[in-house]
């Protein structure tokens, strides 16, 4: 073998003793051509969702996945296929990723991920590689499609013009959130990583109808079973009752208070604290249909209104916990670590219950903290503020 | 033992010429010019970031950072820091104190005699008293609440060492709030639901597009924006620039409310609305009185987003308990603007787009809520509040507020808490009745008083007995007020404990002083731009830690390793690693939306840009969905009228903003018969508060004298027979200064100006003494703003001057203590 490649090396170094310099320029341009042309052709049907789902793996797992999901299937019939999400469209980076990706054709030819085990074993690390990417490209092959600038937030539902705006304003990265949007999610793993991923950690499952929980973060409400229409938002370490227990709902049970000044949209957990307990639609504050209304008194410290209600809607089954403690044991850390970078942080019941969102509000900009590690926060001050304590202080 | 003070400066100007500024500043003197040899490192600071080129072991030249295009003046001053002969250079110990200890004579504080101690002996010292006050009292009688304008760096800040090296030992007196801020961070919670004075404001952009009429309210933008809390960018300045081109072309029209023409005003070309000093709630009144009877404000506005205006309303038309209705032609008497003006003025606000931008001075006064509450009142009654260029800010002269932000996250710092609160070695917990946290501006009236109770914020605070102050990055010989009275507090401290660079007056009036390297002589890293985001800046290490001086990191190690706690208090991690570790944090928390490179990538490059932010509006998400978007405030709405506030039963503070007279006041007002010169010790333009003023050569270009300037009016000055130059004696009864004048037009009569920061430097240690360098807090008075902030009030000052004539004394302010060996 090494005689062959020296003989061939001694070859192909000699200068042409036969064929003029032209004609080898010639030659080497039209095999660059020829040898150019089959690459891209060749690169062209990678490209296509044809060669992805040529595989077991892709078709019989992810493919089928799609198919379930608004990616593939939606009242205006644009459809996303393999590429489009999973090859980057420059060139650079197109190729970057083809190398890459001749790892999974190993894996499809040695059998690593040929069954359906084998493969959801592997899909964490596998959907890893991919979150990855789009972290990096701040969910470029998402943005060719979607785009900030041109969505009317208007028309979402209010709990998506929250969360979205808030996504826009730091041209936030889609997979951050999105995760599990065209294919399942790893087993074990919930709707994200990091803080989510460590508050849905904390959610126990299996809920008994008539017994109390509390939602570890932010949770969208429905008016019924079917999940479809949203009705508010609840928010994290907020108590709700089980009513009702269906395979992917639960019907619940929230008593708060809210103020009637306004739509009286904002449900709180206690007359005249101002504790968040999360919102609801307008069509729903204002319907009978969802709530029973209680007594009406009014706060003497504002002058406000205030009216006692029970709110029964539908949300996912998932995301309760039976304690609070936990949750309060994470924001405690968070608190202290956050809250020290430039002061000492002030004791938690050195203001009282509605002085505390001024408090924190006013600071928001100074910390790194996502929207359910801040509601969170706020609500574990609240808890145990100046009107819970009884230490001086 | 027995020195004279000049033969001391003389053999300290010896040895520093000599030993520490001589080689390499003779020898940078003599280089050519062009001289490049060396290294150039990255670093930052409050001034901004540069490059400084470092040679032979010395910072031989400094230069802006190129991402900085309005870098300030102050950069040349950066030098004169690392080298000044104010520099601490050993630990030091009082001398009667180390002779007496806790029984020495403490009326000798102040005569800057100290004895060298080696690093062993001083942290011995220094834990051995905490010991002894943890055990002979307890957690009362220890002050370790350092506040203010620590030296840049996130792994290096000052405050965060000092608080987890004792809190590691034992629990300790703590304050809340800042003498920046006190009463606006107080009162705006109520009134617009967060603390305003440190929130994020609407983009220049925005402002720029959209504001027909600015009024800047006692604030000096660009005086003020050369400085940042974080590495500072100067963004801002190139909004200024702009709108400096817009004034000229009348697109915009920009009016400062304020006694004197400020450096803003001067920048701008723009106009000045006149007011007597501490009178702007008398002319806000007669503005909403004005609007109110012309019916010029959005009721619908008021309806929709506030509450308590029926409540207020009362008040505006003379029918409450005071019986006097608000006019112009009340106003007019007090605040010296003709009523018509007034009604002028406020026409104008409702006209077009208007945007108001308070500073902080008018809450640095006696009542300092009123003012911001009131300024509130008046934009909600315009209606204006969350849209773009409209409504009201209280801090865009603060740090680049008002440049967008990136939304990128920043370093974090060392921990300030410890890690195991259990290993904490005194549990002590009991405070006797005493309050555990005080605020800020109230620890000389513990000293003084200690058990007296006081209102504050709707609690009761009972002032604890100190008997131990320590700071650390911070000089209260600088920032509270009134010296003599001062002194009198300390007659009664057993121990007092510094660490510092440089030897402020608050290492003077220490026991044991501890001396920490300069922020240019450790590494580190920083955020670049406070609220923009902008980036994350180097701060690598220019020269080693100078003389003896180590890094705050080193320093409460040493106090830690007493402890036996060294490990907990580093997490086994060193300088460096610490770097690295906060870089890396801050890398993950921003890896989904501004990818940055690795630590080595970052440390050579020295800095990672984010960007630019986008345009923001302030409160327009209240504005666009009260209900979702409640404000902070008890009711979620703007409060023209806090029953909450009322329900205290304050009497400088009540339900609805309102004028109150002042202690002291000049043009008519109380006291000035006797003092008519109304003192102004606002930001300084030359220094960061007490920052800088030891750097010799940089001072050298604003001090009159070898003294800090006082600002006088021409007629005030020629009354007196004092020119341009000469030196004049500022008094009152609580103290007196000597100071330099510099007569300008831009200061009318009954003003002038001493910028705070002046180092104190008085003629000895006795109470009266006179101050031989300007330090205003020699004057100023130490009074509470209200039951409800307890904030300092350092604007309600009232001085009388005359020509200096008689021996002149040196200046003491700087050079460091008397040697006793």
């Amino acid at each position: 073998m090494i005689k062959f490649i020296k003989c061939f090396w001694q070859i192909v170094s000699k200068p042409s003793v036969h064929l003029s310099l032209g004609l080898l320029s010639m030659g080497g341009f039209l095999a660059g051509v020829i040898f150019w042309g089959g690459f891209n052709t060749a690169l062209e049907v990678t490209n296509t969702e044809e060669f992805c789902i040529s595989c077991h793996a892709m078709s019989d797992n992810v493919y089928v996945e799609l198919q379930e999901t608004v990616h593939w299937k939606n009242h205006s019939g644009v459809r996303a296929t393999c590429p489009d999400c999973h090859v980057p469209h420059n060139w650079t980076n197109k190729i970057a990723r083809k190398m890459q990706a001749s790892k999974e054709v190993w894996s499809a030819v040695f059998g690593n991920i040929d069954t359906r085990e084998k493969f959801l074993a592997k899909r964490g690390e596998l959907a890893q590689h991919e979150w990855d990417r789009f972290s990096a490209n701040n969910s470029l092959e998402c943005k060719n499609c979607h785009n900030y600038n041109s969505m009317d937030f208007s028309i979402m539902s209010e709990r998506a013009q929250v969360q979205m705006k808030m996504a826009a304003e730091r041209d936030q990265s889609c997979i951050d959130c999105h995760k599990g949007i065209a294919h399942n999610l790893p087993e074990n793993m919930h709707s994200g990583e990091g803080t989510l991923a460590k508050l849905e950690e904390m959610a126990t499952s299996g809920y008994d109808q008539g017994q109390s929980y509390y939602s570890v973060r932010q949770l969208p409400l429905f008016t019924d079973k079917t999940l479809a229409t949203e009705a508010g938002q609840l928010n994290a370490a907020t108590k709700v009752t089980i009513l009702a227990v269906e395979d992917n709902a639960i019907q619940v049970e929230i008593d708060a208070w809210r103020k009637t000044k306004g739509f009286g949209r904002v449900m709180f957990e206690d007359f005249a604290m101002n504790i968040n307990d999360g919102f609801l639609s307008k069509e729903v504050a204002l319907s009978d249909d969802y709530m029973d209304k209680g007594e009406s008194k009014i706060d003497e410290l504002t002058g406000l209104p205030w009216q006692k209600v029970s709110v029964k809607l539908w949300m996912r089954n998932g995301s309760l916990t039976e304690s609070r403690d936990t949750l309060w044991t994470f924001a405690k850390t968070t608190f202290d670590k956050s809250c020290s970078v430039c002061h000492t942080q002030p004791a938690e019941n050195h203001f009282d219950t509605n002085t505390w969102p001024g408090m924190f509000n006013g600071m928001l900009s100074f910390v790194n903290l996502d929207g359910d590690t801040q509601a969170l926060v706020l609500k574990y001050l609240q808890k145990h503020s100046s009107d819970f304590s009884d230490e001086a202080h | 033992m027995s020195i004279s003070r000049r033969s001391f400066l003389q053999g300290l100007l010896a040895t520093s010429t000599a030993a520490l500024v001589g080689p390499g500043l003779i020898q940078a003197a003599h280089a050519a010019a062009g001289d490049t040899a060396g290294q150039w490192k990255v670093s930052g600071s409050h001034w901004g970031a540069f490059r400084a080129r470092v040679y032979a072991g010395k910072v031989q030249e400094i230069k802006a950072f190129e991402a900085d295009k309005y870098p300030t003046d102050m950069l040349k001053g950066i030098k004169g820091i690392i080298y000044s002969p104010s520099r601490i250079r050993y630990p030091m110990v009082r001398y009667d104190w180390y002779l007496n200890r806790e029984k020495s004579d403490t009326t000798q504080r102040g005569d800057n005699r100290f004895i060298r101690v080696t690093w062993d002996e001083a942290i011995t010292l220094f834990h051995d008293e905490l010991e002894r006050m943890q055990t002979q009292y307890g957690p009362w009688a220890i002050h370790a609440g350092s506040t203010g304008w620590r030296s840049t760096g996130q792994v290096h800040s000052c405050g965060n060492h000092m608080a987890r090296a004792i809190a590691m030992h034992g629990y300790t007196v703590n304050k809340v709030g800042d003498y920046s801020t006190g009463a606006g961070q107080t009162i705006m919670p109520y009134v617009l639901g967060t603390t305003e004075v440190y929130a994020q404001g609407t983009s220049w952009p925005l402002i720029l597009k959209n504001s027909k009429t600015i009024v800047l309210w006692g604030t000096d933008l660009v005086k003020n924006l050369q400085v940042g809390w974080n590495c500072e960018t100067h963004e801002a300045f190139e909004y200024l620039e702009q709108l400096k081109e817009k004034i000229a072309r009348k697109e915009i029209r920009v009016i400062s409310v304020d006694p004197v023409k400020s450096k803003t005003q001067n920048y701008l070309n723009s106009e000045q609305q006149y007011i007597n000093p501490q009178t702007d709630v008398p002319f806000m009144l007669a503005i909403a009185h004005t609007l109110y009877k012309e019916n010029l404000y959005d009721k619908k506005f008021i309806d929709t987003y506030a509450l308590g205006f029926g409540d207020f309303v009362p008040y505006l038309l003379g029918a409450t308990k005071d019986k006097v209705e608000k006019t112009p032609e009340w106003a007019e008497q007090i605040c010296g603007i003709k009523a018509d003006q007034i009604r002028e003025f406020a026409r104008m606000l409702v006209k077009e787009r208007t945007q108001i931008m308070v500073g902080w001075s008018i809450q640095r006064q006696q009542h300092g809520e009123q003012p911001y509450w009131m300024a509130a009142v008046l934009a909600t009654m315009l209606g204006q509040i969350g849209l773009p260029g409209g409504g009201i800010s209280y801090a865009h002269h603060y740090s680049s507020v008002g440049v967008a932000s990136t939304g990128a996250a920043g370093p974090g710092a060392f921990p300030r808490n410890p890690d195991k609160p259990d290993k904490r070695i005194h549990k002590n917990k009991d405070y006797k009745g005493y309050s555990s946290t005080i605020p800020v501006a109230r620890w000389v009236d513990a000293i003084l008083e200690p058990g007296k109770k006081i209102q504050a914020n709707g609690a009761t605070i009972t002032l604890p007995d100190l008997k131990m102050m320590v700071f650390s990055g911070c000089n209260p010989w600088h920032h509270h007020q009134d010296r003599n009275n001062m002194k009198k507090a300390f007659h009664k401290l057993e121990t007092v404990v510094t660490v510092d660079f440089t030897w402020t007056a608050t290492c003077r009036f220490s026991d044991i002083v501890l001396p920490a390297c300069t922020q240019w002589e450790r590494n580190d890293l920083d955020l670049y731009g406070s609220y923009s985001g902008r980036g994350i800046i180097a701060m690598q290490k220019l020269v080693d830690p100078l003389f003896q001086s180590k890094t705050d990191f080193e320093i409460f190690t040493l106090l830690a390793r007493k402890l036996g706690q060294e490990k907990d208090y580093t997490q086994g991690k060193n300088e460096m690693q610490w770097v690295k570790e906060l870089y890396n944090g801050c890398v993950e928390a921003n890896k989904a939306s501004f990818p940055m490179p690795d630590f080595e990538t970052f440390w050579k490059e020295g800095f990672v840009d984010f960007g630019k932010g986008k345009d923001w509006t302030r409160q327009a998400a209240f504005r666009e969905d009260p209900e979702i978007n409640s404000l902070g405030t008890p009711s979620g709405f703007i409060e023209i009228f806090s029953r909450k506030i009322d329900r205290y039963g304050y009497k400088e503070c009540q339900g609805h903003p309102m004028w109150f007279e002042k202690a002291e006041r000049s043009h008519g007002g109380p006291g000035s018969d006797k003092h008519p010169i109304w003192l102004q010790s606002c930001h300084p333009n030359k220094r960061l508060h007490s920052q800088m003023c030891d750097s010799e050569q940089f001072r050298a270009t604003y001090a009159v004298k070898g003294r800090e300037p006082i600002y006088l009016n021409p007629h005030d000055a020629k009354s007196r027979g004092i020119k341009d130059g000469d030196l004049v004696r500022v008094f009152n009864e609580r103290g007196q200064l000597l100071a330099g004048a510099v007569v300008s037009d831009n200061f009318p009569s009954g003003v002038a100006r001493i910028e705070e920061g002046a180092w104190y430097g008085p003629v000895d240690e006795k109470i009266g003494s006179l101050d031989t360098y300007g330090d205003p807090n020699t004057l100023t008075m130490d009074l509470a703003t209200s039951e409800l902030s307890q904030a300092t009030s350092a604007n309600t000052c009232q001085v009388q001057y005359e020509k200096f004539i008689g021996k002149v004394p040196a200046v003491t302010a700087f050079g460091g203590p008397k040697e006793i060996s």
